[in-house]
């Protein structure tokens, strides 16, 4: 899995791309989101769109990061999620628990 | 269509499973699956080969994961046999219910149960766990024919 960061505003949005699965994907979330909270940036958006699909350890990872975030003061919400991704987020609930937008514009000003 | 049939043996190494993962879409597209499909049964064999290896084996290298995945014309079987002392996979906290959503592991068997149609776990001492996946491709959407349009 692909990450890049980019900033609008005071909003860091991370575009993801690939899978993000076990030992792999998982890994790079992990370690990008920390080293974003480290920088002290507490506004995360994670762009989905180009997420192709994710196994329960990168669920996991994507569950952890909100937690870490939140333990911070920070927030992570979702941009985008594909297909796949979505059926995901539904299966587990975690459609619930994030904050979810289908437009950046919108995401961005949520903070 | 005979059954076409593929067996593995792993270690218990989490970085081989993206192998059973891809093994498991071409025998479901074989099988005359979508891609959506596909990837369903691709991820349910690769959860349960995560939680063999993981859980089963306890992630001892030395312990092997067994792998037979079968495609008829409409179906495909993955049977996934670990070496491990077994678990029970109905004590598993529900990942869905209350607080247990924000749980960050747990959740591979609700997977296993969602994208395919019947899973059997059969444990035997000294045997370890074998999980029996089977799905079934979906009927065709019956094709709309427009009236004037061409065959």
């Amino acid at each position: 899995m692909k990450t890049t960061v980019r900033m609008v505003g005071q909003v860091a949005v991370v575009d993801l791309s690939g899978k993000i699965t076990i030992g792999e994907g998982d890994v790079v979330l992990r370690d990008k989101i920390q080293e974003l909270l480290d920088q002290g940036h507490q506004k995360i958006l994670l762009n989905l769109e180009k997420v192709s699909y994710m196994d329960s350890a990168g669920i996991g990872e994507l569950v952890a990061c909100f937690k870490r975030a939140r333990e911070k003061g920070g927030t992570v919400k979702l941009l985008r999620p594909s297909g796949k991704v979505e059926d995901l987020l539904q299966l587990t609930k975690l459609w619930e628990v994030f904050e979810i937008f289908a437009d950046e514009p919108q995401a961005t000003a949520s903070y | 269509m005979a059954a076409t049939t593929v067996r593995m043996t792993l270690e218990s190494d989490v970085r081989l499973v993206d192998i059973v993962h891809a093994a498991s879409e071409t025998m479901a597209h074989l099988a005359g699956f979508d891609e959506d499909d596909a990837l369903n049964v691709g991820i349910a064999v690769r959860e349960a080969v995560i939680n063999a290896i993981r859980h089963g084996n306890g992630s001892d290298r030395a312990k092997k994961v067994g792998i037979v995945l079968q495609a008829t014309s409409n179906t495909v079987k993955a049977r996934v046999k670990d070496q491990g002392p077994g678990f029970d996979p109905n004590a598993t906290a529900d990942p869905t219910a209350g607080d247990n959503v924000l749980n960050t592991s747990g959740r591979g068997i609700l997977l296993i149960r969602a994208f395919v149609d019947r899973v059997d776990f059969k444990f035997r001492e000294g045997r370890g766990m074998e999980v029996t996946l089977v799905k079934k491709r979906a009927a065709a959407k019956p094709k709309t024919i427009l009236a004037g349009a061409r065959p």
